[in-house]
């Protein structure tokens, strides 16, 4: 009797863990079977010649190189805003905060961290339009309030992994800035910042991923069906993971569909790559420490 | 003699007519012509009925012009006219006349440049090509919720509608179900282009969509007897038809009213006639 | 201290506070914004109600429930996946494998959220409608089965994490006895985590509450109250999305804030209840 239910216990982990792997493997396979056909010059450029397009000489109908530049864009400014705050928080979190100050600002970032991103939106979207109804007619929904709420919602990423890797340093190192004479400013920028730059760096890549794959923040906040090439961050923008959900729901015919694929494939394959340097990063940080124990 | 009087004539009217279109208004010769040496943005929101016109229309403008950009986002009648209210938008599209309250609230203009329908869709397989009026409001209440009471397979009706505000629903609503009741579970999807998608996915679904939107992949129901075509439309056979507008709060700017006066233009109204709606002019 | 010293601590601490508002800054804003509705008498009827904008009626509760629902059948069917998983991942799998399906399952946290209701709607929709005979497919079952494999990959590190956590000696006394791997990790480990894997739970909940797209997409957004996993159903995250209002003065606009801080209340006590569970004293064997 014992003996079948530990027999069972083996099927089950096994079991669990094909299924788990059966499923992703289902949506990814789907995907790729789908779409692969798609992807080409085509896809992102339409009917525009590669080169003028490039150079915003011509402008894109028709392919995701519009979306693709917008979700570009939205990255590079959120994380841009994102990362001063991030990194000086996480900071302060492990080298300065303690007792009480600690667990509460740590409680307030848990609480950020938990929010779901449409709350986001619908406060960045509500500052927007509290704004624009008090103060000046020409504050409208645009790029900049979607990386500015994107930022919100990465900003806990950012000081988490950045207040982690601090306090990982062994107490070895952390003692030998101060123990030369160097002032605990210094310790921090000369020391302990360079020693942690790998595992913050992985933190800033989970950020990207987290900014280029979010949609619910963006569709309250100004991103749209049709703009071109974003010309100024206080207009519309079309973005990557908002033309897969437009599209999901509304191609008009097979060739719309098929962009829709190879904008999803586009997007997986972005996060991956953005997740596997971000892990890699962290594993052989993880082996550096393990060998230096 | 008589040749030369005949080559003078030629000639004259050759030059009359260089003059005449020398002189003749740019956006008559070209509605693109008149957005040369102008840049800026123009935001387009609200009815997604209009969002195939208003792609087609941007395309050749911005090819034209790569200086102007014009955005497109969706939303529904209802977000159109109080983004553009509220000026948060510089156009917002309708597929429903804008009523006196919010026109006299925000000041609104009102151009209607194509006239429309309604119809009721089901995929293509589907058995069910015509209904009567009180069927279609006992589906839509819920009431009849399978196909075999109306003469299809025997399976559950899967109802799809739009969210309040849409003007497609406030339209479908008025005209075909005489503000009947929809039943609330049905399914809510966020535009035209989504119902069409929904409907030509879903072999027992039923829906409304704008009869611009009509093709191959979903099959137009006929109501008591009338088939929801362009021509039943426009000769007033069919009841549910309405006009596509866009709106302005106050007057457009020169921008907007370039991008008008193009949805005007023969160009313009061609586009409109090309994505399957009845252009005004 | 030296005045750049002294600058930059304040900077940091500047940082700090900033951060620390936004959460706060939020809360008081919509707060704020949902103030007239919360006061105005008709908080029950707006909570409790049926959404029926025409009749005036704008009730969240069926969105409410359906957020619980989702919720709560995407982790349940996640759980005992994810608890296999990670045993087999942390202790049953030889060291390579377990590695191994360790790195998979954290690159599965990075499958965008959107991509999942994409496959959801071409591939899951009509799986379910023709396995299920009668119904759209867009339904509460749909959304929360392509919801559990979205809060996988976070339950299974965190379950992992807990599993890393008990002491290894207990587990070596166990072994000493003659105990099998599967009677190690039922009777030693899976008793000591246990506050791990209500953690585990938690967080899963919070983020299955928390998500839109799927249940845009997926659950069929119907304003009724579900009566069963086949019905096409609203969550709060699907209902902000959907009601795009601009106006402050209508009462939709207003009632997007009683969903948007319902969400916030329900996420928070969720994060409460993780860095309490966190807490706890172990149970030990």
């Amino acid at each position: 009797m014992m003996r079948h239910a530990f027999k069972l216990f083996h099927v089950w982990v096994w079991g669990s863990t094909l299924l788990l792997l059966a499923a992703t493997g289902t949506v990814i396979g789907f995907l790729l079977v789908r779409g692969w056909a798609g992807i080409g010059r085509e896809l992102v450029f339409g009917e525009t010649p590669v080169l003028a397009a490039l150079m915003l000489q011509r402008p894109v109908f028709d392919g995701l190189f519009p979306a693709m530049v917008g979700t570009l864009a939205l990255v590079l400014l959120s994380v841009g805003m994102a990362l001063p705050v991030g990194l000086a928080t996480g900071i302060y979190l492990a080298e300065y905060a303690t007792g009480r100050l600690y667990s509460l600002l740590s409680l307030f970032f848990d609480i950020l961290a938990g929010m779901p991103s449409i709350v986001v939106g619908l406060f960045g979207f509500s500052i927007t339009i509290f704004l624009h109804h008090r103060f000046s007619g020409k504050i409208y929904p645009c790029l900049f309030i979607s990386a500015l709420s994107l930022a919100v919602l990465v900003l806990p990423y950012l000081i988490r992994t950045t207040q982690a890797a601090l306090e990982a340093i062994p107490a070895d190192l952390r003692l030998i800035g101060p123990s030369l004479g160097a002032t605990r400013f210094q310790n921090i920028f000369h020391v302990l910042v360079p020693h942690s730059l790998k595992s913050i760096l992985s933190g800033i890549l989970l950020a990207i991923g987290r900014c280029a794959e979010d949609t619910a923040v963006i569709m309250l906040t100004g991103v749209v069906v049709s703009a071109g090439i974003p010309k100024s961050i206080w207009g519309n923008f079309e973005a990557l993971p908002f033309y897969i959900y437009y599209i999901s729901a509304q191609y008009a015919d097979a060739d719309e569909l098929t962009r829709g694929y190879g904008a999803a494939i586009i997007l997986l394959l972005l996060c991956a790559f953005l997740f596997g340097i971000a892990f890699w990063l962290q594993r052989r940080l993880s082996q550096r420490w393990f060998e230096r124990v | 003699m008589l040749y030369k009087s005949l080559k003078t004539l030629v000639i004259l009217s050759f030059l009359i007519s260089l003059l005449f279109f020398v002189s003749m208004p740019a956006s008559l010769a070209d509605p693109l012509a008149a957005f040369e040496g102008m840049k800026g943005e123009i935001k387009i929101s609200g009815g997604t009925a209009h969002i195939p016109v208003m792609k087609a229309a941007a395309k050749a403008i911005m090819t034209a012009n790569p200086e102007v950009r014009i955005s497109i986002a969706g939303g529904g009648s209802g977000v159109g006219i109080k983004q553009v209210g509220e000026g948060l938008v510089d156009i917002g599209n309708s597929g429903r006349q804008p009523t006196e309250g919010e026109v006299s609230k925000y000041g609104l203009k009102m151009f209607k440049w194509a006239i429309d329908g309604v119809a009721v869709v089901a995929h293509p397989q589907n058995g069910v090509k015509a209904l009567t009026e009180s069927q279609l409001k006992e589906i839509f209440s819920g009431k009849i919720s399978n196909w075999q009471r109306i003469g299809g397979p025997d399976k559950a009706i899967n109802l799809y509608t739009r969210d309040a505000a849409s003007g497609t629903r406030e339209v479908f609503w008025t005209k075909a179900l005489g503000k009947g009741e929809i039943f609330d579970k049905a399914n809510v999807v966020v535009s035209n282009g989504a119902m069409k998608a929904a409907i030509s996915n879903d072999p027992y679904g039923i829906g409304y969509v704008s009869v611009g939107h009509i093709d191959d992949s979903v099959s137009a129901v006929a109501l008591d007897g009338v088939a929801p075509t362009m021509e039943r439309v426009v000769s007033g056979d069919y009841p549910v038809a309405r006009g596509l507008f866009s709106n302005t709060k106050g007057d457009p700017g020169p921008l907007a009213q370039a991008f008008l006066d193009f949805l005007f233009s023969p160009v313009g109204q061609a586009i409109v006639r090309d994505r399957g709606f009845i252009p005004v002019k | 201290m030296t005045r750049s010293e002294f600058l930059t601590k304040y900077g940091f601490m500047a940082a700090a506070i900033i951060s620390a508002a936004v959460p706060l800054a939020i809360f008081i804003f919509m707060a704020l914004l949902g103030y007239p509705i919360l006061t105005s008498g008709r908080l029950f009827g707006t909570l409790l109600g049926a959404w029926d904008p025409i009749h005036q009626s704008y009730g969240i509760l069926p969105m409410i429930i359906g957020t619980f629902i989702l919720a709560i059948l995407a982790v349940a069917a996640a759980f005992p996946v994810c608890l296999g998983c990670a045993a087999l991942v942390s202790d049953a799998a030889p060291g390579p494998v377990g590695r191994f399906l360790h790195g998979v399952v954290r690159m599965m946290t990075g499958i965008p959220t959107v991509v999942y209701g994409f496959v959801g709607i071409f591939l899951l929709v009509p799986l379910i409608r023709e396995a299920f005979g009668g119904g759209s497919g867009f339904s509460l079952l749909t959304a929360a089965l392509m919801l559990a494999l979205l809060v996988s990959p976070t339950m299974i590190l965190l379950f992992c994490d807990s599993f890393g956590r008990v002491t290894h000696t207990y587990r070596q006394a166990a072994a000493a006895l003659g105990a099998t791997t599967a009677q190690q990790f039922l009777f030693v480990v899976l008793p000591q985590a246990r506050n791990g894997i209500l953690a585990g739970v938690l967080l899963g909940l919070g983020r299955a509450l928390g998500d839109t797209l799927i249940a845009l997409m997926l659950a069929g957004n119907a304003v009724a109250f579900p009566d069963h996993v086949f019905d096409s159903a609203r969550t709060l995250t699907a209902h902000i999305a959907l009601i795009i209002a601009a106006d402050f003065d209508s009462p939709e606009f207003r009632t997007l804030f009683l969903c948007g801080l319902t969400l916030y209340v329900l996420t928070t006590l969720l994060v409460l209840g993780v860095r309490l569970t966190m807490r706890l004293p172990g149970r030990r064997p």
